[in-house]
């Protein structure tokens, strides 16, 4: 396999919690949150500092993904107590975010040197890239269980049946407020741990590091739902795998596009032409079918 | 029992599209009664049931549940008291979770949602017990997302969810209004069998007279947001449909 479809499976994985932050935010409780942006960065952006003052793992991992629920917290705040629209909540964070990040980092740019990454800390293989590519598995696949644990937890039906109809819900004795901040606070907690995986993966995190990540989670919960209709999943856990999945299409999808030699400054364009095709392809081929 | 006092609702009060959706009505409800509220489209029935149910408050005036003044509690805090069927059926369920789930919510009113798997043998078959009562054959589509399922089907299942868990109230607007006639005379028998065997009080709104002359122990009649007729069980007895038809001319 060439390398590019490497990087492009390891990203992926490394990119997999951000996708399953953005299906729960959208699709289990129906909110439009984009502060993913600004949470990925700042788990990257906390990720760096502490490593690079030698912080062990352990610490890390929990304070960088502690600081994206926050900024998820603040988003849902604004958002259900306020009442001010999810997408410019979640702008108005994510535009915030830019700047603490920048105040975490100290500069634009924290590159890891001399630090032991996640993907060092158990070397079962010689090959570097085959010790990444299992830790990232390994560290997706739990995910995947406890996401479709807590979805069948009693907790975990409330959130879907918030998203879904939360005129029943309030009725049902279910705060919607206060199991939405949470929902959001999970899901950018996971979004930061995909910044907290990249910014290690790749060896720095960097200030602009965030900029349209949301479209990549977006487009993985897109490829999703479309094979969701196409296969007629209904149960959850197929749901969150086909997210994971989607993640995969969609860095392949990039990865062959740099491989046949596209520029590399025009792929967010190309990622934006992606996600416009997804959406618009099932909306088509309707229409073609009915005429 | 339920308390109402002196309770005034003004929608868009100061705008030109102001409304005095009740004016000043008093009245309570004993517990276990079966009360039943026709009156004429925008006469404040439903009105009355959400300041109830909390999905908003009273401009003016005092509600109280079993002497608990619940005039601006959250409604998700007051649940704990009070189901409702809404007139809507997609409004009662959540139609991407099974019907196993949804009744599992249902089950929980009344206490918090933790993070354990609450779905297990012993609950699965107490749902099949209740909803096989029902004779549609829902009970072998437990696993069914419920928003495949017809209007009647999720009308007649979420009078049920009302009653998994323990309640003292179970309001009903207009539960039958987007039913077919069948449907529609499972959804009453089911009720006045909730109330005579639970306990349980109902109020419920219709625009059949015939099912408020057939059901209930207590009819009350709106109009422009005042509670018009007040009949007891003794009095409706002796009520015919006719003279209800000329109460609305
Ligand atoms: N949420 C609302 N906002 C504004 N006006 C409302 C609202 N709910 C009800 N109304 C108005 O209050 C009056 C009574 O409505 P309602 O209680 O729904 O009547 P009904 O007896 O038909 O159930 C109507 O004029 C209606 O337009
Ligand atoms: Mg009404």
């Amino acid at each position: 396999m060439s390398q590019f479809y490497l990087t492009a499976l390891q990203l992926a994985l490394c990119l997999g919690p951000m996708a399953m932050g953005i299906f729960i935010s959208m699709k289990v409780f129906n909110i439009p949150d984009i502060t993913t942006d600004g949470s990925y960065t700042l788990g990257a952006a906390i990720t760096a500092i502490l490593m690079s003052n030698h912080l062990p793992l352990y610490v890390v991992l929990p304070i960088s993904m502690l600081s994206g629920a926050i900024a998820g917290t603040c988003t849902g705040f604004i958002h259900t107590k306020l009442k001010i629209d999810a997408l410019l909540s979640g702008i108005l964070i994510m535009t915030a975010l830019y700047s603490i990040n920048l105040l975490v980092m100290g500069r634009s740019n924290v590159p890891l040197i001399n630090t032991l990454s996640i993907f060092d800390i158990v070397p079962i293989f010689e090959n570097a890239q085959l010790n990444q590519l299992l830790i990232a598995i390994l560290i997706v696949s739990f995910l995947i269980f406890f996401i479709i644990y807590l979805l069948k937890t009693d907790f975990g039906l409330a959130m879907r049946a918030t998203g879904n109809n939360p005129i029943m819900t309030k009725a049902l004795g279910i705060n919607n407020d206060r199991i939405k901040i949470i929902g959001l606070a999970l899901a950018n907690a996971l979004t930061a741990l995909s910044g907290f995986l990249v910014a290690q993966y790749q060896g720095f995190a960097d200030i602009n590091m965030g900029i349209g990540i949301v479209i990549t989670g977006l487009g993985s919960v897109l490829i999703a739902d479309t094979l969701k209709k196409w296969f007629n999943i209904k149960k959850i856990n197929g749901q969150i795998i086909l997210v994971v999945f989607g993640c995969f299409v969609f860095q392949f999808v990039l990865a062959f596009t740099l491989s046949i030699g596209i520029d590399p400054n025009m792929l967010k364009m190309v990622t934006a032409v992606f996600v416009l095709l997804i959406v618009a392809l099932p909306k088509i081929s309707q229409r073609l079918i009915k005429k | 029992m339920i308390r109402i006092e002196n309770v005034s609702k003004v929608f868009n009060a100061g705008n030109v599209d102001e409304v005095s959706a009740l004016k000043n009505v008093s009245l309570e409800i004993e517990a276990g009664s079966f009360v039943v509220i026709v009156g004429s489209n925008g006469s404040g029935k439903s009105t009355l049931l959400n300041l109830i149910l909390g999905s908003f408050f009273p401009t003016s005036g005092k509600l109280f549940i079993n002497d608990n003044n619940i005039t601006q509690l959250p409604e998700h805090e007051r649940s704990k008291w009070i189901s409702m069927v809404f007139q809507n059926p997609a409004n009662g369920t959540a139609p991407d979770l099974s019907i196993l789930e949804n009744f599992r919510l249902a089950a929980l009113r009344s206490s918090n949602k933790t993070m354990k798997i609450g779905i297990d043998d012993d609950f699965v078959e107490l749902v099949r017990e209740k909803i096989k009562k029902l004779d549609m054959g829902l009970e072998d589509k437990l696993n069914q997302p419920i928003g495949s399922l017809s209007g009647g089907q999720r009308q007649a299942l979420t009078l049920l969810m009302g009653v998994m868990d323990k309640t003292d109230v179970l309001l009903m607007d207009e539960p039958t209004a987007a039913l077919d006639p069948k449907s529609a005379q499972k959804i009453m028998e089911l009720a006045k069998e909730i109330n005579a065997t639970l306990g349980i009080t109902i109020v419920l709104i219709t625009h059949s007279l015939k099912d408020a002359l057939q059901y209930g122990n207590r009819l009350l009649m709106f109009k422009s947001g005042v509670i018009a007729k007040d009949i007891n069980h003794d009095e409706k007895q002796n009520l015919t449909l006719n003279e209800m038809y000329d109460w609305f001319v």
